[in-house]
This record gives structure tokens, sequence and C-alpha cells, in this order.
């Protein structure tokens, strides 16, 4: 039977019930992604994936430019660093509402409680949104000892675009868990094709102006693009190769404001009718086997 | 079964048939798993389009690279050849390692152990199936990379390039067959064992560049990976040049395929027999969420 919207709104809840869902659902989410797996393992996991992205890349760059170093490996470090964050959450968050729902079957249990699934929600993703750090971390550093990437942090220009960039990633995983829930097939490969997708349009390992004419608006039109770009100026104190890279800071942070402002309310509002419609069409207990 | 008979360690052994029905039984096994397979390519529309779409968009982004680093254009043909093997490495982590796995989940794999057929010919059935499913994706990955980047191919023996692919594939799916019951194995941690196969082993295996670049780890990878030995052999009959220099010539390559086939398909059947002992013995091997 499909689970409607309540009748009348639970009388005293409050922020700390909230804070209560999304602390047990952090150490959920965390016993789920690394407790229950060999710790040797895990570690390997963490290290090796990411590594190996940025190091297919390295190569890359080597073998073309005979193994001259410049700003260009730079870029590409960070890009492929930074690009952890967008996987790790768009993942965290689709893959922890398909598997509440799909494989452990709780969905609807807590959906059914008084505490909102929102909070809960964020707390179960966190715990690949933590590796997806560790992963940025471990990527940056290795960089920056074996791969000649210097340092030039500019920390208020850094946290403000990190505040702002981690903002719109989680409102772009909050509108595809919602969009997940709708789907009936396959719902599992959606974070790693829109993650591609935006990785292609996002500048995250090539200039912006490489792309055809065509998706460049797009890019323009990305968080993501605004993101890296203003986290590139802040980490190592210049931009991309291209024309983005000859914006100042000042535009670069402003067209991440301004494209964050955006992408907040429109995933916010897209989550609440999916999970509207999700309640109404009884998706919330769907189990498609896929 | 007499007094004092031992009594028949497998459903094989119990159904006791003759030579013609347990051959084919098997076969029926074999065309029974690689059904749903093929036929899926007509019934399930969505499989086509993430098949083709994910190794697309990580061949889009690789040639990205290349063009804004000015490589030459037979960069671009390394990465849509290696981006159409991807299809067959995934295929093999998704639809073979980790498929036990998911049929263990899903209860059917407690009915395999219980059918009086070789477990091998159910592997086999997904080997098959999943070539000819992958096949498609490949192709498709080719044609659309190739007209959309523009890439020249310089075959001059044909034959010899099927059956270098052909080659490739048997130690490639072995690996696929051996995995599956390791996967089984070693239990929770499927999921971050597949990811964990996925950007090392293109790292390694040298789907965006010629393995020699390398250097030293090349002949490890040589020696243990099917997807470099084989992407390796098939770049230099492809693009032959000097951007393509193999580790070794393509004879070589030829052979060491083919030892590899043999070694990974008997450790196949060493590893299945293992699994299957212990299933028997433990008895909760093969139960959903153990």
């Amino acid at each position: 039977m499909a689970v409607t919207d309540r009748a009348t709104p639970v009388r005293g809840m409050v922020l700390a019930d909230a804070w209560r869902s999304f602390r047990t659902a952090i150490r959920l989410g965390w016993a789920i992604e690394a407790n229950w797996s060999d710790p040797f393992l895990f570690a390997v996991y963490t290290m090796a994936k990411p590594l190996s992205a940025a190091m297919i890349l390295v190569v890359m760059y080597d073998i073309i430019t005979q193994g001259q170093s410049g700003p260009f490996l730079q870029f590409l470090i960070v890009g492929a660093a930074l690009w952890n964050v967008v996987y790790g959450v768009l993942a965290g968050l689709v893959q922890s509402i398909l598997e509440d729902r799909e494989r452990y079957r709780m969905m609807k249990y807590v959906v059914v409680t008084p505490s909102s699934l929102f909070p809960f929600l964020l707390g179960r993703s966190l715990a690949r949104v933590g590796v997806s750090l560790v992963a940025v971390t471990l990527t940056l550093a290795v960089g920056v000892v074996f791969l000649g990437v210097e340092l030039s942090v500019d920390l208020p220009l850094l946290l403000a675009a990190s505040v702002l960039g981690l903002t719109a990633v989680m409102a772009l995983g909050i509108f595809m868990a919602g969009w997940c829930l709708q789907l009936r097939q396959e719902a599992w490969s959606y974070p790693e094709a829109i993650a591609g997708a935006l990785y292609l349009v996002s500048g995250a390992i090539f200039p912006v102006s490489v792309l055809p004419s065509l998706a460049q608006p797009i890019a323009w039109a990305m968080p993501t693009t605004w993101w890296l770009e203003a986290s590139r100026r802040g980490l190592v104190g210049h931009g991309s190769p291209g024309d983005i890279g000859t914006l100042s800071d000042g535009t670069v942070l402003g067209l991440l404001v301004l494209t964050t402002a955006l992408t907040v309310p429109i995933a916010l509002a897209a989550f609440a009718w999916f999970m509207r419609r999700a309640r109404q069409a009884g998706l919330l207990d769907m189990v498609t086997g896929s | 079964m007499t007094d004092g008979a031992r009594p028949p360690r497998t459903p094989r052994e119990a159904a006791n048939w003759s030579r013609d029905r347990v051959i084919r039984a098997n076969l029926r096994a074999v065309v029974g798993r690689a059904y749903p397979r093929i036929i899926g390519l007509t019934r399930e529309p969505s499989w086509i389009f993430f098949e083709i779409l994910l190794p697309f968009l990580a061949v889009s982004a690789f040639v990205f690279v290349y063009r804004a680093l000015g490589a030459p254009e037979e960069f671009v043909g390394f990465v849509v050849v290696g981006g159409a093997m991807t299809a067959f490495w995934l295929n093999v982590v998704w639809m073979m390692a980790a498929q036990f796995y998911w049929e263990k989940d899903q209860g059917n794999l407690e009915l395999y152990f219980t059918a009086p057929m070789h477990l091998m010919s159910v592997l086999a059935g997904m080997a098959i199936g999943g070539l000819v499913m992958t096949s498609s994706r490949a192709l498709a990955v080719i044609v659309i990379g190739s007209v959309l980047y523009g890439v020249s191919y310089r075959i001059e023996d044909p034959l010899l390039l099927v059956g270098v692919f052909l080659l490739t594939m048997v130690p490639l799916y072995g690996l696929g067959m051996l995995f599956a019951s390791l996967f089984l194995l070693w239990g929770r941690e499927a999921f971050h064992l597949a990811q964990l196969l996925q950007e090392p082993i293109y790292f390694l295996g040298g789907v965006n560049f010629p393995i020699r670049h390398l250097g030293l780890v090349a002949g490890l990878v040589v020696a243990t990976l099917p997807l470099a030995v084989g992407l390796d052999a098939m770049r230099q009959l492809i693009f032959p040049g000097e951007a393509s220099e193999g580790v070794l010539p393509v004879g070589t390559e030829m052979l060491i395929l083919a030892a590899m086939g043999v070694a990974f398909l008997l450790a196949a059947r060493l590893a299945l027999g293992y699994l299957e002992t212990l299933a028997r013995r433990e008895g909760r091997l093969t139960l959903r969420w153990q």
C-alpha cells in the first residue's frame, strides 16, 4: 500500500530529534560502508581508486610532454582530486536511498517514523562523502610530494569555494536521490552516468574551451565548473588554461554564488516533489530487482 | 542406494545420469544462463543506454585531455579502442565476478548448488551471454568514438586481429569465472572489490596509453593481466607505428594470452570445486545475507 501524506503534522518534533536522526544515520552509514568490510581491503580501496584515477592522467601527461612539469599538470591533479567529492556525494546520496529501499528494505519504516527522511538521508550518505574527502587529501598529497604540485593557498577563496561548492554538489545529489526513487530500472547507474556527464562539462581534467562549442554554454551554467575553478585558484594560485582562466577571482566566485543560488532551491523543491510522488505512487517500498 | 554405500557428494552424483544426459543438461545450463543476457539486448533498452554511455563518457574525457595536450591523433585512437575494451572488463567485473554474490542475495545460488549440472556450465553461460551482449556495446563505442573523433585505423591483418581479440576474451572471462568464486568467498566486500578492479586496472592495463610507458611495471602487468596483454597486441595491429610499440611482439603476447586462458580456466574450476565443498560443509555460504 502506498504511504500517503500525513493527515496532521507530528507534534513535538524539534531540531534535537532531527539531529538525533542525523547522528544515528551517520553511524549506520559508516557501519555499512566500512565496518562490515575487512579494514585492510577498505583502506586499500579508499586509497587505490582515486590514486589510480589520478595516475592515469599523470602518465598521459608525461607521455605527451616528455616528463616536463607545468601548470597543466597542477590543473589535472587538482581537478582529479576534487572530482572525488562530486562522485562521492552523488553516489553516496543515491546509493543510500536505493540500498535502503531495495536491499535492506528499510525505507518505508524510516518514512513512517515521526522524523523526517531528510536528515536521515544526509547522515546515511556522509560516510561515502567522508571517504571521498580522504581521497581528495591523498591525491593532493601525492601530487605535492611526488609530482611537483606547488600549493599556493588563498584560504578565504578556498573556504568560500568549498562551502559554496559542497552546498551545490549536495543539492545535486539530493535532486538525484529523489529522481532515482522514481526509476524502475538501472537507477544504480545514474550517479555514475550523471557524474560522468558532469565530469565532461565541468572542466575537471581539461579546459572547458576544448569542448565543442555547443557544450560550452552547459559548462558555464554548471556550479561544478565554478567550484573547480575557484578551488584551483584557492589551492594552487592560478585557474584553468583557456577562457575561464582569464576571468577575475571575484567573477568566478560571483558565478559560483549565482549558480549555487539557482541550484539549491530547484533541487530542494524537486526533491520534495519527488518524495510526494513516491508516497502517492507507492514507490517507497518498491523493489525493482535491478 | 544400497546399505553401506557412500552417500552421493553432489547432486550430479545423486542424479546418476548417462554421459549423454549429463552433456545435454550442461549444454542446456549454458544456453539457459546465456539466454537472459542475450535476450536482454532487446528487452532492456536502458542497459544499452548505460553500457554504451558510461564507457563513451570516459572515452570522451580522455580524448579531450589528449586534445588539450596537443597529442598525436593515434592517441585518440588508443583511447577509443581502450574504451571499447573497458566495456568487456566492466562486464567481467560486474556481471561475472560479482554475479554469484548478487545471485546469493537474490536466492538463486542455493538453486544452482542443488541442480545436477556443473557450476562451470553456469559460468560458461554467463560468459558467452556477457560476451555477446558486451560486443554490441563495444562496437557501438568504437563506431561512435571513431565517427565523432575522426579516428583512422590501419589494420593490415584483420584475421590476426580477430584472433587476438578472441584469444584475449578467453583469459579475460576465465579470470571473471575465477573471481566469481573468490568474491563469494570474500563475502560482503564484493562491492568494494568490484570498485577496486576498475581504476587501478585501467591504470595498470594501459587502457588510455600504451603500457610500455609504465616502465618496469609493464613486465609484471604483461605476466598477469589479460586486458593489458590483449590491448597491447591489438594496438600494435590496429595502429602500426612507433607510438603503439608494444612491450613484446604480437606473437609472444598471443602465447601469453593462450597460457593465461588455460591457467585461469583451471584455477576457476579448482576455486569452484572448493566453493562447492565449502558450501555443502558449512551450509551458509549460499545463504542470503551471510
